[in-house]
């Protein structure tokens, strides 16, 4: 590392500590795309003693995740929070580029000092989240936000990445998704601890609440009874529940416990993507190497037990 | 696709905040723009209609995009996009190019210009064209912001 970027870091570490947003704002770029400044950054800026609460706002595309989120941002910082929010939209498989839009829902509450919204394209990632949620939600929670609301990309039956950084997990929904058969399948309607049935000004929302009602709390995989609210951006109906049912459900999270399995996991993923980065480099380097193992007679899973024979050799 | 890999700044995805600053709601434009943007290989936040200077600043700063387009058809891009400009000075923001289009009278293109906004294209401007102009103004501040940092990847 050269003197100047290292003294370019300590001016970004030293910006996040006193909150100042563009420092923030440089860091969650660092975390999406160079892993190794980041880690610089983060080394000197985390603070284990502190819990960040981080809250998911998951359900299928259009059902009002943003416009809820704008809703609840607001009254946690009248509650005396610091909100960091962290929206993913999909990249173009094709073309890399992307369209992110949730700023468009949350353009109104966004003129506040104690609310950061980040918008971030998945760049490839599955299961909903980018590379640089976590990592994102790391730098806010280190630059003082303790609430951090992370809206993955709308999302399938399969999409529970996100119960691996979040604590508090919101399903929203809308009416005319399905029927009481959707509200019995596994997966989505399995980890939220708070169901919002959203836009409840429209036709079919009753029912939709009702099917939800008699599946989800007939089944709580955690022994807690899982809470089911409506609630219409457009009549601003059912924030307050909203607000409280998540209150509600932070109180209950054993932080401890969660924080532990947070950075367990954490960990487990960076260490994955060291490993990884060491292939790739290995690869570079002994490229010949790697196509003769390919199309020599051995299975792959002896192909690749010598590759990671060769990555231990190496760095020993 | 580029996830996990340690990038080089010129690899990154450019980011661009489209934003039509003051009162005008013919977002067609910007929409067009937005599409043709993201099929380039661009990462596009559009924080939708009627936002102030102040709030476009502040987006595009949390958002650390490389540029800002503004597109403004009603006639008031002198006034609106000076503002712009000035707020970005304010806050000793270096390292956001700016760049107009819209509605924009030859005689306004020099003065625009000078204070930093460059571009300032008309309709009928093939889209290429504007790609090709913002790929540059990204390039150029991306090599003030990223290039005292290269590495060897």
């Amino acid at each position: 590392m050269g003197k100047k970027e290292k003294s370019y870091l300590g001016t970004l570490e030293r910006g996040i500590k006193k909150g100042e947003r563009q420092s923030i704002a440089r860091a969650i770029t660092l975390a999406e795309s160079d892993p190794a400044s980041f880690s610089t950054i983060i080394k000197a800026v985390y603070d284990p003693k502190k819990y960040m609460h981080v809250v998911g706002v998951i359900g299928p595309p259009g059902c009002g995740k943003s416009s809820l989120i704008a809703l609840l941002a607001p009254k946690l910082v009248e509650n005396g929070h610091r909100v960091g929010i962290i929206a993913v939209d999909a990249s173009s498989p094709f073309t890399g580029g992307s369209f992110l839009g949730n700023r468009i829902r949350m353009q109104d509450v966004l003129d506040n000092d104690k609310i950061f919204m980040r918008s971030m394209a998945s760049r490839g990632a599955k299961g909903g989240l980018a590379m640089g949620v976590m990592n994102a939600a790391l730098v806010l929670g280190s630059a003082g936000f303790d609430y951090v609301i992370v809206e993955p990309v709308g999302s399938g039956q399969a999409d529970v990445d996100i119960l691996d950084i979040a604590s508090t997990i919101i399903v929203v929904l809308a009416p005319g998704l399905g029927d009481e058969v959707q509200a019995a399948k596994a997966g989505l309607m399995e980890i939220g601890d708070v169901f919002v049935v959203n836009k409840s000004d429209l036709p079919g929302a009753e029912k939709a609440e009702r099917d939800l009602r008699y599946f989800v709390s007939t089944s709580p995989p955690n022994g807690e009874r899982q809470k089911i609210l409506s609630t219409s951006v457009r009549l601003k109906r059912g924030i307050e529940e909203l607000l409280k049912a998540t209150i509600v459900h932070e109180t209950h999270v054993d932080k401890d416990a969660f924080k532990i399995r947070r950075l367990r996991l954490e960990a487990s993923r960076i260490a994955k993507e060291i490993f990884s980065t060491k292939v790739d480099e290995l690869a570079k380097e002994k490229e010949k190497w790697i196509a003769d193992l390919s199309y020599t007679s051995i299975d792959p899973y002896s192909a690749a037990e010598r590759i990671v024979y060769a990555v231990e050799s190496r760095d020993r | 696709m580029v996830n996990g890999k340690n990038l080089k700044y010129s690899e990154k995805p450019i980011r661009v905040l489209i934003a039509k600053p003051g009162i005008d709601g013919h977002d067609r434009g910007v929409y067009v723009l937005a599409r043709a943007f993201r099929d380039a290989g661009m990462e596009v936040i559009y924080p939708g209609l009627l936002p102030t200077p102040e709030s476009i600043v502040d987006a595009a700063i949390d958002e650390d995009v490389d540029v800002i387009a503004l597109s403004l058809l009603n006639g008031a891009h002198m006034a609106v996009f000076t503002k712009v400009m000035k707020t970005l000075n304010k806050k000793k923001v270096k390292d956001i190019a700016v760049v107009g289009g819209g509605i924009i009278p030859d005689e306004d293109k020099p003065k625009l210009e000078k204070i930093g906004v460059t571009g300032n294209y008309g309709p009928g401007t093939p889209l290429s064209v504007i790609i090709e102009h913002v790929k540059m103004r990204a390039f150029a501040v991306r090599n003030e912001k990223w290039g005292r940092k290269k590495r060897a990847t």
